[in-house]
């Protein structure tokens, strides 16, 4: 419930600021995604970044050589996998994250809290708080790294690179009524969708589709009869659970009836590409549009 | 002196079976999707009878969905409320439960033991995690009890309660453990964790109802027996109850219905331990009204507890442990508060 409030708070606050830059000789003053202002002293050369989302960004803008760690869910580009891996989200370790010695740690809203940041602070390691829940945000997100590492120019074509993707993808894509619905979790485990101010519910729109869980807000657990009901045309999976997903959902009893299931229209998606805030999201949307335009690769 | 019959007359069986299936029925005709309740009854009707069923009706979300889940929902009930009444019973505790002895954490800690070491039984789908799960049913609840013994022998209330708490906390501890050395399947056990009764089909509902015929059929079996345990082992052994024989029977049989149940739907609390209590105040303490008489109500709390967690927040759906832990906390303390006070 806290982090909920947490989220809205900062998504209200990502929208006031925007990464306000004072460049004083080598400090540079920032405001993070969590709203605070940070001054670091440039330039940096040792960050750690807690998150797969910041990571595959710091590679993205090319600062994988001032990587010194990584959370031990970062697991893209494959190189990373090399670096010394801490502790992240709840277990979030200072003693593993003080041996390696950063400038800068990289830490998402979405797994820490306010006190990860102060232990770290008080140990004089500058903390930079990221929470990107929608491409906008991707974006702010990109910059507010460009802006740290001093590769702003590298930031900027990172974000126009994915721009013209999503852009491109619109433009070939048809409007029309017809509706994805989203799996994150499988009918096992109790069903869970995605629905408004998620990735997903983003990329249903850059492909001209609705989602159909636009009604909710976030991850949430939904009914199975309303799946049935709301009989979309297409399903994606984000399940991330391996191949035997297609077959387990179009075999699912009361499901022949789902237009999506008729057709064969289910979609076994590479679950961190569509959920991760990172670049690879324009990535996500050309397999989006391929998978429902029926191009296989 | 009107001698009162031990047993139920066949009229109040029939009633308990009506309310059973009145409750069903508005479970299935009430749901996160709404559907005429004729198009429901025809549903129904003519797939009982194995007649067509004319198209445009949401066949699929009332026989594929909606029925096996009620189904499921009842017998898990019957199973938990049952389970509850007779350790209640066995052991002179009214506090007694799966949850509250921490067999139900035991089970789960079976489950997803069987999860991180892949144990799978060939052929089945879940037959690992159930059996699992039976077994570390049984093992906590020998376990428990036998450390109870040793510190107590009346197993007073007290005690065995208290063990049972402290066993659980060690079995949700042992469960993270797990976790923490099991990163290749940490999805699917937290998935497991987290189960619902909502992803279940028909598949679930032939055990549930073998499992509970069969152990049913043996717990009621005993309500003689339960009744000597009630008064107190020594009684029991007098009137020539095999007091070990019985206890291990009841024991092994309540650990594999709360084995099954915990493996298909996850920890239910607060079933086992109110229901019971309910039953008590209608029927009196003999088991052999009590028992039927917490099967039924078991049933049919589970069934509205379900319906209200599947429909108060559409299209969102709620967890059942949370619509049962808050009506049967507060059931429970409204009744402790009367029985002691009319002491």
């Amino acid at each position: 419930m806290s982090k909920k409030l947490v989220s809205l708070f900062l998504a209200l606050l990502m929208m006031c600021c925007t990464a306000a830059v004072m460049a004083e000789s080598n400090a540079i003053t920032v405001t993070d995604m969590f709203g605070r202002e940070v001054t670091i002293e440039g330039p940096v050369t040792r960050i750690i970044a807690l998150d797969p989302g910041d990571c595959e960004m710091l590679y993205a803008i090319g600062c994988e050589d001032a990587l010194v760690g990584r959370g031990k869910y970062c697991d893209y580009p494959a190189a990373v996998l090399e670096l010394p891996a801490v502790q992240s989200g709840a277990d979030t370790n200072l003693e593993e994250i003080l041996a390696l010695n950063p400038q800068v740690v990289v830490m998402s809203g979405m797994h820490h809290t306010i006190e990860h940041v102060e232990l770290l602070e008080q140990n004089g390691i500058r903390v930079i708080g990221t929470d990107a829940n929608s491409i906008e945000g991707v974006y702010q997100n990109i910059r507010l790294l460009g802006t740290i590492m001093g590769k702003d120019e590298n930031a900027e074509a990172v974000i126009a690179e994915m721009q013209k993707t999503f852009a491109d993808v619109a433009a070939k894509s048809e409007q029309t009524d017809k509706t994805i619905y989203f799996e994150v979790m499988p009918l096992e485990w109790g069903l869970w969708s995605a629905g408004n101010s998620t990735f997903m519910h983003e990329l249903a729109q850059i492909c001209g589709m609705k989602n159909a869980f636009a009604d909710i807000e976030g991850w949430k657990a939904v009914s199975q009869e309303q799946v049935i009901e709301r009989n979309p045309d297409y399903i994606v999976l984000v399940t991330g659970m391996g191949e035997t997903a297609v077959d387990e959902v179009m075999g699912r009893p009361g499901w022949e009836s789902i237009t999506a299931i008729k057709n064969g229209a289910v979609y076994n998606a590479d679950s961190y590409t569509m959920t991760r805030p990172a670049p690879r999201l324009a990535e996500a949307a050309e397999n989006l549009y391929n998978f429902l335009n029926g191009i296989t690769k | 002196m009107k001698k009162l019959s031990e047993h139920f007359s066949w009229r109040t069986y029939i009633l308990f079976i009506a309310a059973l299936i009145a409750a069903m029925l508005l479970c299935i005709c009430v749901g996160s999707v709404n559907i005429p309740l004729g198009d429901t009854v025809t549903a129904l009707w003519n797939s009982l009878w194995g007649m067509e069923i004319p198209t445009g009706i949401s066949k699929s979300i009332i026989l594929n969905v909606r029925l096996p889940r009620v189904l499921n929902v009842a017998l898990v009930g019957a199973a938990l409320s049952l389970c509850g009444a007779a350790m209640q019973g066995l052991l002179r505790n009214p506090l007694a439960d799966g949850s509250t002895l921490g067999v139900s954490s035991g089970a789960s800690l079976g489950a997803v033991l069987s999860l991180a070491l892949g144990i799978t039984i060939p052929g089945t789908a879940y037959g690992g995690t159930m059996v699992m799960a039976m077994l570390f049913a049984f093992l906590s609840l020998a376990a428990i009890l036998g450390l109870a013994y040793t510190l107590d022998r009346s197993l007073t209330t007290n005690s065995i309660i208290l063990i049972g708490v402290i066993f659980s906390m060690f079995a949700s501890s042992a469960i993270n453990l797990v976790i923490s050395f099991a990163e290749d399947h940490i999805k699917s056990i937290t998935f497991w964790t987290m189960g619902s009764l909502s992803g279940t089909n028909f598949s679930h509902t032939r055990i549930l109802a073998i499992s509970v015929l069969l152990c049913g059929g043996v717990i009621l079996r005993y309500a003689r027996e339960l009744n000597a345990f009630a008064i107190g082992e020594d009684n029991a052994r007098h009137i020539g109850v095999n007091v070990k024989g019985v206890k291990l029977i009841i024991l092994i049989t309540v650990s594999v219905l709360i084995g099954v149940c915990v493996s298909i739907s996850g920890t239910i609390s607060f079933v086992g331990l109110v229901m019971p209590h309910m039953a008590r105040m209608i029927t009196g303490p003999n088991h052999k009204r009590l028992l039927p008489a917490s099967m039924f109500s078991g049933a049919i709390f589970l069934l509205l507890a379900d319906l209200t967690a599947r429909t108060i927040l559409r299209p969102i759906e709620l967890s059942i442990g949370v619509v049962t832990s808050l009506v049967g906390a507060v059931a429970f303390v409204t009744i402790f508060y009367r029985t002691r006070k009319a002491r």
